[in-house]
């Protein structure tokens, strides 16, 4: 993306019609109210958590690590509890628009696998902090911090032969555009594949995982069931494979590792009082830290990620050199999926990982403006 | 609140002395079969008067003695056909049920009875007809196991039907020891005796026999089953307090304990392999190989106890000797006879069987129990010592199995060992002798 570049300001009652924004915006407020509320929901269970969990201790039969497993996954099913009504009310919002199929009690309770893997994820992690911890003192953490990163990495590595409910794209055209775009932006051997997901959701969606050999790039059935045209289509795969071809999650876990050391220093500082991460009760009080770190870091990695989706977006429109279905999509984006183009300033800096709708648009019209001078 | 130390207004006497006859046992079920078309019809009747039964207690509060007789007559002649057909017992019952049986109720009917516990009977008497159905000693009863079964969806039914053997499955397994020996196992025989007599007590609660809630506790519904000296003995010092936050989360918190179980698992059987070698050429298994395979038997027990909701705390990872208020004590390697250890394999089918039976049995129990102790913050003692039992039947098995003793696991669904100088006489006991533990009724 060419630095200085400047995004004109958009009318989005024009580009998105009066209406729709101001639907988008209504629906998009409740989100974010839904989203304060929890968030504060949260931050009031983990420092009840912090304060109480550890007499959740004598519930145990098993050694300081043991133990603390017990009081990570406690505080992780109490979390999940206090924030099962604040998902409820989105689905029944997001039902209500139409931006969801999916029913309550599938929601609330159709996913327990992936809790299962969240109870695992957080006994593994324990298990590293506390045994090094606990063999280390407080020089924990910078091994603990190398191990989460090489942990991270293993993960983002693997994660696409994970994905197992994907299958190949068969729309031989959109394929071929595929390896056309991966050849010009100096990448080769990154297989599409689809994700049926029509039975959940009505929104679109696309991403690029893995990195190396196991490079992957995902669209979502609904992407390419004719609510968007090929042209379109054509410049989420571009921009799904700028993403590999600019590195951008090797780069995302080079951040993670920037980010890991400073927090893993932070962590064995606070549970210092209570002994520190090599004792169970510090525990309820390392949830509580992790998330304040996690919403003061929120900001700097929505920004990170911002950079990245507007690189993406600029080496699509490079590739495809078409602004008009760059536009088309994002348009298009904001009718499937509700979403305000424009929104509060604060939700955007804390929480949007993607430019807005509207600096996107914005985005097309500017590479537009640029091209035509060098093509007249 | 209930007594929970009174005697059962519904209990079983066992006088059998364990004797069969070839001819009879190899004919069993076709013996049996003017017995099951009696005890059919006596049943439909039995159920009609029933539903006159519940009219008056809801109406009255008060059941008409002469009704509530005819409803206890069907009970005992249905325990008795039931102990004849499933090799509890030897004799040819009488038509209608006589006195003098060796497998028998005893039942103590309670005339005047809640109204409203009455009213909804059929609803209270779901989770103990779900347990019946477990184990699957209703057969002859018109048929509770069948009932609970079909009422319920595929899940349940294969969850019944699965643990619904433990009765059958040693009926099975005894028909073939009563073929060979012209005896039948007292543990197997017990095991029936319990899966009848629990069967017994939820349907004569179901039927308005009696207002008292089945207890499937083992110690209560056999009191006189009694372990004999074996090298894998359960430890059970657990308290029933439950925290229902863990109870909520119960089968996500053991999702770690399942990984490791599993992965351990791998190593384990490989050991078992060496082990096996081991004790074939020395006639032991080596003390090392014996530690790191009880340790995963331990700790299979640890698992499967919190898992449902059988112990209280979050077990250790290691498995380790005394670090969990459910476990079991194994000896130390004892010498093996080579024939026994080479044909293990085959040996053990009888004991998988059992014990895969079993197994369906501690998942209702584990079920059953999740909700009886997030909403009283307890596990019901009855439930938490019949999976105790279960329990201890699975580590018996899995030790025999995996090498760490070559005495076979006890079928019988006690709890407790008795003192040591019990257990030797037992021990002691000459084969033929009567069973003299039965209480006095």
């Amino acid at each position: 993306m060419p630095s200085g570049l400047h995004l004109a300001a958009v009318d989005t009652d024009s580009v998105f019609g009066k209406a729709f924004v101001r639907k988008a915006v209504r629906v998009e407020r409740f989100f974010l109210s839904t989203w304060l509320l929890g968030q504060i929901a949260l931050f009031a269970t983990l420092w009840i958590y912090s304060r109480r969990g550890a007499r959740f201790a004598r519930e145990s039969a098993a050694g300081p690590i043991g133990t603390g497993m017990l009081l990570g996954m406690l505080g992780l099913g109490i979390v999940w509890l206090v924030q099962l009504p604040f998902g409820l009310l989105d689905v029944w919002w997001a039902r209500r628009h139409d931006l969801t199929k999916v029913g309550y009690l599938d929601w609330a309770f159709g996913h327990w696998l992936e809790l299962g893997f969240t109870f695992v994820s957080i006994c593994v992690a324990l298990l590293v902090v506390m045994f090094l911890a606990r063999r280390l003192g407080e020089s924990w953490w910078i091994p603990g911090a190398v191990a989460f990163v090489a942990i991270g990495a293993t993960f983002a590595f693997v994660q696409p032969y994970l994905l197992s409910e994907t299958t190949p794209l068969k729309d031989r055209a959109l394929q071929r555009s595929g390896e056309k775009f991966q050849r010009e932006q100096g990448v080769s051997g990154i297989p599409i594949s689809v994700e049926d997901v029509s039975g959940t959701t009505s929104q679109a969606n696309a991403y690029a995982v893995g990195f190396g050999a196991s490079r992957k790039v995902v669209l979502w059935s609904t992407m390419i069931d004719g609510s968007f045209s090929d042209a379109e289509v054509r410049v989420v795969l571009a921009h799904e494979i700028g993403h590999h071809s600019s590195h951008h999650i090797p780069k995302g876990i080079a951040w993670f590792a920037l980010f890991a050391l400073p927090g893993a220093w932070v962590l064995m500082r606070a549970t210092r009082r209570r002994g520190g991460m090599g004792e169970a009760a510090a525990v309820p009080l390392a949830l509580l830290v992790v998330a304040v770190i996690q919403l003061a870091l929120a900001p700097a990695q929505a920004w990170i990620s911002r950079r990245m989706e507007s690189e993406a977006d600029w080496k699509a429109l490079q590739t495809t050199h078409d602004p008009a279905a760059a536009r088309g999509l994002f348009v298009g984006f904001a009718g499937t999926s509700l979403g305000d183009p424009d929104p509060p300033v604060w939700a955007h800096v804390l929480l949007d990982s993607h430019p807005t709708l509207a600096q996107r648009v914005a985005m097309a019209e500017a590479w537009r403006r640029r091209s035509v001078p060098r093509r007249g | 609140m209930e007594d929970e130390t009174a005697p059962l207004p519904i209990r079983i006497v066992v006088t059998d002395d364990l004797e069969r006859s070839r001819v009879t046992v190899f004919f069993r079920l076709l013996l049996a079969i003017p017995h099951l078309i009696v005890v059919t019809l006596y049943g439909i009747a039995a159920a009609a008067v029933s539903i006159i039964l519940w009219l008056a207690i809801v109406i009255e509060g008060k059941a008409p003695e002469s009704l509530q007789s005819f409803v206890a007559s069907y009970l005992r002649y249905s325990v008795q056909v039931s102990a004849y057909l499933n090799l509890a017992a030897q004799p040819y019952p009488s038509f209608g049920g006589g006195d003098g049986y060796p497998v028998d109720l005893e039942i103590v009917p309670s005339p005047r009875q809640s109204r409203g516990r009455a009213a909804f009977r059929l609803v209270l008497a779901i989770p103990v007809l779900l347990v019946a159905a477990a184990l699957g000693g209703g057969s002859s009863f018109g048929n509770a196991s069948w009932f609970a079964s079909q009422r319920t969806d595929t899940e349940w039914t294969s969850v019944g039907w699965g643990g619904g053997g433990i009765v059958v499955a040693a009926a099975f397994l005894s028909w073939f020891a009563s073929l060979a020996r012209g005896r039948t196992p007292r543990g197997l025989r017990d095991l029936i005796a319990y899966g009848i007599a629990y069967t017994a007590q939820a349907v004569g609660y179901l039927l308005l026999v009696t207002d008292r809630y089945p207890t499937s506790d083992p110690s209560r519904v056999l009191p006189y089953a009694a372990l004999p000296a074996h090298p894998v003995r359960l430890e059970l010092t657990d308290g029933l307090e439950r925290s229902r936050l863990t109870v909520f989360f119960r089968l996500l918190l053991a999702i770690p304990h399942l990984i490791w179980l599993s992965l351990w698992g791998v190593l384990m059987l490989l050991a078992v392999l060496v082990a096996w070698f081991a004790a074939l050429v020395t006639g032991r298994v080596p003390l090392g190989l014996h530690r790191f395979i009880a340790a995963w038997v331990r700790y299979s027990v640890h698992v499967g106890a919190f898992l449902f909701i059988i112990g209280g705390p979050f077990p250790g990872f290691v498995g380790a000797d005394g670090s969990y208020p459910v476990s079991v004590a194994i000896d130390p390697p004892q010498q093996q006879r080579r024939a026994v250890t080479f044909f293990r394999i085959w040996l053990a089918i009888p004991a998988v069987i059992l014990g895969s039976a079993t197994t369906g049995v501690i998942w209702l129990v584990g079920l059953l129990g999740w909700w009886a102790a997030l909403f009283t913050g307890r596990m019901p003692e009855g439930l938490r010592n019949l999976g105790a039992a279960g329990l201890r039947y699975s580590a018996q098995a899995n030790a025999y199995v995996f090498l760490l003793t070559e005495r076979y696991p006890y079928a019988a669904p006690a709890v407790r060992d008795r003192p040591h100088d019990e257990q030797l006489e037992l021990e002691l006991e000459p084969p033929t002798a009567g069973f003299a533990g039965v209480e006095p009724a």
